[in-house]
């Protein structure tokens, strides 16, 4: 990709402004997407499916595509805003219901997202995390609309109790018809084939990355003469802080170095609380609280052992953080966890107090030996495992192999919804299909799409925007930095 | 120099922007849509009465189909003052300002004049408004305690809703005074 040349800055908007309004503007070469990202999580949210998307769409615009992101308002963040290299995010007003998921009839937000669709000329819908109503309202709708979609699952449910039961039927009608599903780790495609009733050849696996110039290893933060083991992780049952409170008191009590640091935040603070109170444990026990992402390093440099107590994960970013910033990891074995690091980087046991202690004193004995490898060892061993750069060449080649597939007609989709999805659930959305296709029908009327104006560019190919890395001074431009309000 | 070209707004209506220039440094935009329609200003007062009538008959009070006439001549003379702008217009000039007048059907007109010194670009943004999402254009005004901050942004062209062809027109005329300005201004 070379520069533009950089005469006449304040000029360019203006001409691709020109462009789209006339009707012998440029197509799109073949090889490159429209892609719409949808998501109700997405920043000022913090996560790991929110920092996914926006990776993934800043790698996908390097390589030369169009993206943008669709995500609901958070508090006074509505309408269109602009993110680095011309990434493009609409907030759209819709209530949010529970958990920063929005409610769903899955109609009302058909005539947004539709008009969105239309004058972004998107051409894949690419859905995130099965908890994300609009995620799974947009594909509906894209399937109503005829575009190709694209699913990524980002967390593992269970089979047993009533809200995963209904949440997997859901799922099964929502990816019944999707052309192609990502998930994060072979675990976790295991459990959405299973969730789902997929075909596995639709199901591809690419892992999550991090950003290894952002977790370098800096030993001169750890304290000497202590150890010092980290936990970072939202203080929920999930994430196992009941374990934790079992292991904190146990091993303080056999070792006098040891020293426990704890960011995050939720429901189970208040055990850890009660814990560190009965032990007298303030002077070893640190609580941070809620961190944000830029300061999860500083603390993690800190540590000489990171734990990870999950009961369940798809794929744990948390401990590639660690071991990319130096830490001897030490984790419950539990859904994807196995395959994220090689055995020497990580010490795996079962998901309970006793042989969670007796990973952690393995590591500390390790530590104490001098046996562990160096962090910049370790460090130079993780980086090359996992960059954004190679999951968005990989997404890539799923967009590739779904744009070549052919989106199914009506009838065929009212098929597919009545065969997999069981004769009543089938017929319910069989029916609520086709109630979308006529509320399509009927908003097409109102608005026909040759009402709708095109939508200039921000990034891809026929881009107003600056390409990546070319101008810093171009991203003052006034067109792209006004916050829009509705 | 005057020209005249028709453009559509968001629904598709018709609308008649006028092109006045009267300097290099001075430059009319006038959007007017179509007038109140007597077919639409028909139906709506039919139904009114239509709706009057089968109250009428339902509870035989006469009151009803008295106050149906008056809710149709109060609505009418409402909408045409308050509701209905036939005309928006805005006039710039690269000395003095920008001014920016509504007419209503009724004639009342609404101006409101913003000083150069106060203006600080004019841009073409995106918003969300109602179940679309659309072009508009707008005038942003400068902080006067910081002069590189925005204290407001006032839209233009409220009420027609133009669609992107048009705004980029009347964007572009402006920004040529706006780039004529600067030049004037720092050549002394």
């Amino acid at each position: 990709m070379a520069c533009r040349t950089e005469a006449e800055p304040s000029r360019r908007p203006l001409d691709a402004l020109a462009c789209t309004s006339t009707e012998e503007c440029p197509t799109a070469p073949t090889g490159s997407h429209s892609v719409c990202m949808v998501s109700d999580f997405f920043y000022p949210n913090m996560g790991g499916v929110e920092s996914h998307i926006y990776q993934l769409s800043q790698c996908l615009i390097e390589r030369g595509h169009k993206v943008i992101i669709i995500t609901h308002a958070y508090g006074n963040r509505k309408g269109v805003r602009y993110l680095t290299n011309g990434l493009k995010v609409y907030y759209l007003p819709l209530k949010v219901m529970y958990n920063q998921s929005t409610a769903t009839t899955l109609f009302h937000s058909l005539p947004l997202l539709r008009y969105i669709f239309v004058r972004e000329r998107i051409s894949i819908i690419h859905a995130h995390s099965s908890f994300s109503a609009m995620a799974h309202d947009a594909l509906f709708h894209g399937k109503t609309m005829g575009l190709q979609t694209v699913f990524t699952d980002h967390s593992l449910f269970g089979f047993a109790d009533v809200s995963s039961v209904l949440t997997n039927k859901l799922l099964t009608v929502s990816l019944c018809d999707t052309n192609h599903i990502i998930c994060v780790s072979y675990t976790s495609k295991e459990n959405t084939v299973l969730r789902a009733a997929l075909n596995p050849e639709i199901v591809s696996v690419i892992p999550n990355a991090v950003d290894p110039t952002d977790f370098t290893p800096d030993p001169r933060q750890r304290k000497k003469d202590m150890v010092t083991i980290v936990v970072i992780s939202r203080l929920v049952y999930r994430k196992g802080t009941d374990l934790l409170c079992g292991i904190i008191p146990e091993l303080c009590l056999k070792y006098p170095d040891l020293n426990f640091i704890i960011g995050g935040e939720g429901p189970k603070r208040i055990i850890l609380e009660e814990v560190r109170e009965r032990y007298q444990l303030h002077d070893r026990v640190r609580l941070l609280g809620a961190l944000e992402h830029k300061d999860v390093r500083n603390v993690l440099v800190q540590g000489h052992i990171f734990l990870n107590t999950s009961l369940t994960e798809a794929f744990c970013m948390a401990i590639v953080e660690a071991a990319s910033c130096g830490l001897q990891v030490v984790s419950t074995r539990v859904g994807g966890i196995p395959e994220v690091l090689p055995e020497s980087l990580i010490i795996l046991c079962e998901p309970s107090v006793k042989s969670l202690c007796q990973g952690l004193e393995k590591a500390i004995a390790q530590l104490k030996s001098g046996e562990l490898p160096t962090p910049e060892k370790i460090h130079g061993v993780v980086k090359t495992f996992y960059t954004w750069r190679n999951v968005a060449e990989r997404t890539e080649k799923v967009y590739d192999r779904v744009i070549g597939e052919a989106v199914l007609s009506i009838d065929q989709r009212l098929d597919r919804l009545m065969s997999h999805c069981g004769s009543v659930t089938g017929c319910i959305f069989a029916l609520l299909a086709v109630f979308n296709i006529l509320f399509l029908i009927f908003l097409r009327w109102i608005t026909p799409d040759s009402l709708i104006d095109v939508a200039v560019d921000a990034s891809g190919p026929l881009s107003s925007w600056p390409l990546p890395q070319c101008s810093p001074r171009d991203k003052m431009n006034p067109h792209s930095n006004e916050d829009s309000e509705t | 120099m005057e020209d005249e070209r028709v453009f559509s707004d968001i629904c598709g209506g018709r609308l008649a922007l006028q092109r006045r220039h009267y300097s290099p440094s001075c430059r009319e935009f006038c959007l007017s849509c179509p007038r109140l329609s007597l077919r639409s200003l028909t139906a709506v007062t039919c139904s009114v009465w239509l709706a009057a009538y089968a109250l009428f008959t339902l509870f035989e009070n006469s009151v009803i189909l008295s106050a149906a006439i008056f809710i149709t001549l109060l609505g009418l003379l409402g909408y045409l003052h308050f509701v209905k702008i036939d005309q928006e217009t805005l006039l710039i000039i690269d000395s003095l300002g920008i001014q920016l007048t509504s007419s209503y059907a009724s004639g009342k007109e609404s101006t409101t004049f913003i000083e150069m010194g106060k203006v600080k670009d004019i841009i073409i943004n995106e918003a969300i408004y109602m179940q679309k999402v659309i072009y508009y254009l707008c005038i942003l005004l400068k902080d006067p305690l910081e002069p590189h901050g925005i204290s407001q942004v006032v839209p233009v062209f409220q009420n027609a809703k133009p669609r992107l062809d048009c705004l980029i027109e009347v964007y572009r005329s402006c920004q040529e005074i706006l780039a004529h300005r600067k030049a004037t201004s720092t050549s002394p």
